[in-house]
């Protein structure tokens, strides 16, 4: 087999770290953000079955949390998982969330009252002063830590290969059964490429939001 | 007819009454000046009066208009409060500006959001506040750009924006270095020319002094005495408050 042949068929594979980092993306944001108000809010029920949640999820390996996705719906409910990218997406997004709620959580409780006093006595409401006072002072303060896990969600994409997701990994793998061990360690490239992107992406974030300090 | 009555206020901390039974009134166009030791409740009575903090006794009119009444602020809706607390504008002590603003959409942002004027009127407004707190070059500047006297003078400007009845001043000048206390106190003068009825909490005793109609001197949550400031300055009454200004004064 060609370099280009084998280059073009870990892309295939390489797609499908995109795809489940995209989805997770796609669903862990604004699904963090409600785990973060679930874990702030006054009503404490909520707050302490949110916060055990996060807790779990956050104390426990995510590979074991796509074996439990993958197959409890089999064992308990007798309906098995169908897709093992759904799988690993359900996983993935649960898991992700949690932690940028977290994020979420520390930015918004590190804004100081006062900001929030301000609003109020100008006359503004609740949800005037979330989204045009607070929410951009936290965008700031959690685009470094939101980077970081960012770029540990392109890395953990390969442990979807633990439920048979045909990503990156698995398929140099399939090159290495054969004999051919150099394809697993170029994998390391694609890896390094998309991370080298969205670092510079980032950076570009931080800048934009530079022309304030708060 | 006073512009401002305050009846009876109670407020605790849980087990710490912080206000024990406050009453004063302000007329139009004046001057008060709250002193007072650290910890005897002047903040909270300015958070009181913006409904920041709900006294859970006593009565405030505004304009002989009742819109705080202890008994039933339970009954109170948010929007209602947020209509009543416009009576009244707040200066903080660390100012609070909005980091994200300029100077310029810092004033606007409330007045657009409220929409009390079309938003070519609002700008308008805003300019003649910037120029008149001393800032019309620093219009599109950000708050991390200022000193902290500019800071304050834009907050100033702030709330001056939505043309409260009463303004009021929590240590304006607190927080600031020494060589920049001046310009905000100036600015502060300047609005009483102006006609703005102010209260300001002080511990600058040459502005409560020259500055005020009124001085009141709380001590451990009650208004231990009050008066002109020739009557407070000159010649207190209370023990406390002659140990206060000798103690005030020692500092200088
Ligand atoms: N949110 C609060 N919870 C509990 N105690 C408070 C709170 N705010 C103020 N206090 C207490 O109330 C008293 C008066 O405080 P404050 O009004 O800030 O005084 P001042 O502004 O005159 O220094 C202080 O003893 C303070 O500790
Ligand atoms: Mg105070």
């Amino acid at each position: 087999m060609s370099f280009n042949q084998i280059t073009a068929a870990l892309f295939e594979g390489f797609f499908q770290n995109c795809e489940l980092f995209a989805l997770t993306l796609l669903f862990a944001i604004p699904l963090g953000l409600i785990v973060a108000f679930g874990s702030m809010t006054k009503i404490k029920p909520i707050k302490y079955i949110v916060r055990a949640i996060v807790w779990i999820i956050r104390g426990t390996p995510l590979m074991l949390q796509l074996f439990v996705v993958f197959y409890v719906p089999g064992l308990l409910f007798d309906k098995p998982m169908k897709s093992r990218m759904l799988a690993a997406v359900i996983a993935f997004v649960i898991n992700y969330a949690c932690y940028f709620s977290e994020i979420y959580r520390g930015g918004i409780e590190s804004i100081p009252k006062g900001q929030y006093e301000a609003g109020h006595v100008l006359g503004m409401n609740r949800k005037q002063i979330f989204f045009k006072v607070i929410l951009l002072q936290v965008v700031k303060r959690i685009v470094p830590p939101m980077s970081n896990e960012i770029i540990t969600l392109v890395k953990d994409t390969s442990l979807a290969r633990i439920i048979a997701v045909a990503e990156i990994l698995m398929a140099a793998e399939r090159f290495a059964g054969r004999g051919l061990i150099w394809p697993l360690f170029y994998t390391g490239i694609y890896f390094l490429i998309f991370n080298g992107v969205l670092t510079v992406l980032f950076g570009r974030v931080e800048k934009k939001l530079d022309y304030f300090r708060s | 007819m006073s512009v401002l009555e305050v009846k009876n206020i109670k407020k605790s901390f849980g087990k710490t009454e912080v206000l024990k039974n406050i009453s004063f009134s302000l007329e139009k166009g004046e001057v008060l000046s709250i002193i007072g030791s650290s910890g005897s409740g002047k903040t909270t009575l300015l958070r009181c009066l913006n409904f920041l903090e709900f006294a859970e006794e006593g009565i405030i009119t505004v304009n002989s208009e009742k819109i705080y009444d202890g008994k039933l602020n339970k009954k109170m809706k948010e929007s209602e409060i947020r209509t009543k607390r416009l009576h009244f504008g707040l200066v903080f002590q660390n100012f609070n500006l909005f980091p994200q603003y300029t100077v310029l959409k810092n004033i606007m942002l409330a007045p657009s959001l409220l929409k009390i004027a079309s938003e070519k009127e609002i700008e308008e407004n805003a300019k003649k506040l910037i120029e008149r707190v001393g800032l019309n070059d620093k219009t599109d500047s950000y708050p991390c750009e200022l000193s902290g006297g500019q800071q304050q003078r834009v907050a100033i400007a702030r709330a001056l924006a939505l043309n409260p009845d009463i303004l009021c001043f929590d240590e304006p000048t607190s927080a600031l270095d020494p060589e920049l206390t001046g310009e905000v106190l100036k600015v502060i003068k300047g609005l009483k020319t102006g006609d703005s009825t102010m209260i300001v909490v002080t511990h600058e005793m040459g502005f409560a002094r020259e500055v005020s109609d009124k001085v009141i001197f709380m001590a451990d949550g009650i208004i231990e005495e009050e008066g002109t400031p020739e009557q407070v300055f000159g010649n207190p009454k209370s023990e406390k408050m002659k140990a206060f200004l000798s103690k005030s004064f020692e500092n200088i």
